[in-house]
């Protein structure tokens, strides 16, 4: 398999006042495609942001970072953007989902990220059969109209996930997804994030501190204080 | 580009977040102020403008010594190939009283010429008038018929006076009644007149008022006798070494009344023959060394003059005039009938403009609404931004979600700020009268200014202009929020609580 991010020699410092606080101190990692990877480590360690950087919400302060080759650290704002719609879908703890827009219109945003209003016009019957199909998939498809506040926790991470995935990126970068719900729950998305993972042959970087959870993708990243400290393939994948 | 997702966000925001109904109404506030409060001053203004040129002379020749002759001034004047008609003026302040006991208003005892209620104080601006000449220089007839129709508002029904359909030109240049009227009047104020109607002539000349002096005193008639008290100067010195003063009584037979358009002209001023008030003055025709006095000249241009033409006119005739002027005279003067009415119309212009600053003000402070709305919002939506950063909206995409947003705001404003301006230029009278029949209360003080309605004149020019200035301010206004949630950092908005 292809390597789809390769990160090598990642730093972040944060200033406060005049002072540098390093929260990355030279990080390097690489995701194939259609591999799982859990990020583990302690508050602190560096995993959001390391998630951020990787998912070009933010510019390391050196280092390298490549899509497919390509090294994008560099680029302008909105490169990125356009790279990250493209390559990147973002699940994250608390959801983040537009209070205003329906679990429909949540989804069809991800579609007009990167499309004029007439190119958009032209397509928006097949868009919106496409987000219908997703929030199907994901098990919402009684819930197209609803609002995020009248849905549950697990139901609005499920819209999340279908938001990441409209736009059919190579990798998901998810930040502690189920950290927010009951353990029952936070199992169901799971078995259904991996279930599309494995349908689609999509990489996933999933910050995590749940060693169970962590266990079920095929490596595990440990970080503290800013480094990785241990790279792992998992039982599962070495008996594989 | 414009990015699908910034339309689509920005409609969403706008219908439910409810602080943008607050933007627009800003918007259609200050547009509808603007439209109603411009509208109202641009047809005041036009209709002052108006009224003040119908009651003046296209051109006025003026400041000239108090001993000019028009014969001097016509033989200079009048070979000019822009000069139309001439007609000689004469100014001289005087009291005017009716002579029936019955028609007398109630003046205050000692009441002087600094009273403002001219129309009870008995004083008065004659203008000695040729009737013959004056015709051909302002539109007489179209004064009587306006005065006719200002009095017929306050119910009282009268047709215009006929003095200037007369004619014999003699009877005309007196502006003499009719034979019978006089007579009939002379009957009734007990004034000496022949028993038998067929032998009387009338003899007193006519005396044109304004409306608004007529309005104010008990009902006159054609004929209705006034009595004119002039006073001169006419040169040495009295008894005791004192200034010598004249003053001579002359009695008036009531012609009509006339109606300019201007309140204080309408007020103030009375029209006579002007020979007879010369002759009050000492220069009686008949006294050959008398000289056909003047204070004034009226003149009317050829029609169609330019205004560059208009002023070379005025120059030329300001040095003809001059030229026969004896030496040493001050500068004589051709004025404009908005030259000769400049410190009222400057006065009117100055309200309008500072109207316009007001509005100004009241549309930057729509704009600052904007500009807080929209603030508000991109503080309330901090969040959203990380998001949309995340799901891969631009930078550019996430500012014009709330550039969108600012710019419908500033339209539906607009929109709704036209609409509502145009509805009440249009309803502003109805309701105006409504609320004066019910409540007593006026929106404009239209009587102040001799107006038979509020006036209200939208040009479509300015229309457009306050919409477009109102959707444009609020563009610019919202480009600053939209510039800040542009450069928010997505990682910063996301962790934004």
């Amino acid at each position: 398999m292809s390597t789809i991010l390769r990160a090598t020699g990642i730093t972040k410092n944060y200033a406060i006042g005049k002072q540098q606080i390093p929260v990355l101190r030279g990080v390097d990692l690489s995701i194939k495609a259609g591999e799982k990877v859990a990020l583990l480590g302690t508050s602190g360690a560096g995993k959001s942001t390391l998630l951020h950087l990787l998912g070009l919400l933010d510019a390391p302060t050196s280092g390298t970072i490549e899509y497919d080759g390509r090294e994008v650290q560099s680029l302008p704002v909105g490169e990125r953007a356009r790279l990250r719609h493209q390559q990147v879908g973002f699940v994250f703890q608390f959801y983040h989902l537009i209070p205003e827009l329906t679990a429909l219109q949540n989804v069809l945003l991800a579609r007009m990220m990167d499309t004029s209003v007439l190119q958009y016009w032209g397509k928006r019957k097949q868009a919106k059969a496409s987000a219908v199909e997703m929030l199907q998939h994901v098990g919402l498809g009684e819930r197209l109209h609803h609002r995020p506040t009248e849905l549950s926790g697990g139901e609005r991470q499920r819209v999340a996930i279908a938001r990441a995935l409209i736009a059919e990126p190579k990798i998901v970068l998810a930040d502690e997804p189920t950290g927010n719900l009951d353990s029952a729950t936070a199992k169901e998305v799971v078995d259904l994030m991996f279930t599309i993972q494995q349908e689609r042959q999509l990489a996933f970087l999933l910050v995590t501190h749940d060693e169970g959870l962590a266990t079920r993708c095929d490596r595990i990243i440990r970080m503290k204080d800013g480094y990785v400290v241990d790279q792992d393939m998992t039982s599962d994948e070495q008996a594989r | 580009m414009i990015r699908a997702f910034s339309p689509f966000l920005a409609l969403r925001y706008l219908i439910t977040r409810r602080i943008n109904i607050l933007g627009v109404l800003g918007v259609a506030f200050a547009v509808w102020a603007m439209l109603v409060v411009d509208g109202v001053f641009t047809g005041f203004v036009r209709d002052i403008r108006n009224n003040v040129e119908s009651s003046a002379p296209p051109l006025l020749l003026t400041d000239l010594p108090h001993d000019s002759s028009f014969t001097v001034f016509h033989d200079a004047l009048f070979d000019d190939p822009d000069v139309v008609a001439l007609a000689p003026r004469l100014r001289q302040h005087a009291m005017l009283q009716p002579i029936r006991q019955d028609q007398r208003t109630r003046a205050k005892r000692g009441s002087n010429q600094l009273d403002f209620d001219h129309t009870k104080n008995g004083f008065a601006m004659l203008i000695g008038i040729d009737p013959l000449l004056e015709t051909k220089v302002v539109s007489m007839s179209a004064w009587l018929l306006r005065g006719s129709n200002e009095i017929a508002r306050y119910g009282r029904d009268e047709s215009p006076s006929k003095v200037f359909d007369e004619p014999d030109e003699e009877r005309l240049a007196e502006m003499l009644l009719p034979d019978r009227v006089e007579w009939d009047m002379r009957r009734r104020a007990g004034m000496p007149h022949d028993p038998d109607i067929n032998n009387h002539r009338s003899s007193l000349p006519g005396l044109l008022m304004g409306w608004r002096r007529v309005f104010n005193l008990p009902h006159i008639q054609d004929g209705d006798p006034f009595e004119v008290v002039c006073a001169s100067f006419p040169g040495g010195d009295g008894e005791n070494g004192a200034v010598s003063m004249r003053t001579t009584q002359k009695p008036f037979a009531s012609a009509g009344w006339f109606g300019s358009g201007n309140r204080m002209f309408d007020e103030v001023t009375a029209l006579v023959p002007i020979e007879p008030l010369r002759t009050m003055l000492g220069h009686d025709i008949d006294d050959l060394t008398s000289i056909p006095l003047v204070t004034d000249v009226a003149i009317r241009p050829r029609d169609g003059i330019t205004g560059n033409e208009l002023i070379a006119l005025q120059r030329r005739l300001e040095k003809k005039a001059q030229a026969v002027l004896p030496e040493g005279s001050k500068p004589c003067s051709v004025l404009t009938w908005q030259e000769q009415n400049s410190v009222y119309l400057k006065a009117v212009e100055q309200e309008h403009a500072m109207m316009t600053i007001v509005l100004m003000i009241v549309m930057l402070v729509s704009a600052f609404v904007i500009y807080a709305t929209l603030h508000m919002m991109v503080v309330q939506k901090i969040k959203d931004i990380g998001i949309i950063s995340a799901v891969g909206g631009s930078p550019r995409g996430i500012g014009s979600v709330f550039l969108i947003n600012g710019t419908v705001v500033g339209v539906l404003g607009s929109l709704l700020g036209v609409a509502a301006g145009v509805m009440s230029a249009i309803w502003i009278n109805p309701v105006n009268d409504w609320l004066y029949a019910n409540y007593r209360i006026e929106l404009f003080p239209r009587e102040t200014f001799d107006l038979q309605g509020i006036p209200c004149h939208l040009e479509p020019s300015w229309v457009i202009a306050v919409a477009i200035g109102a959707i444009v301010l609020s563009i610019i206004v919202a480009f600053i929020p939209a510039r800040k949630a542009a450069r928010m950092n997505p990682v910063t908005a996301l962790a934004f609580e």
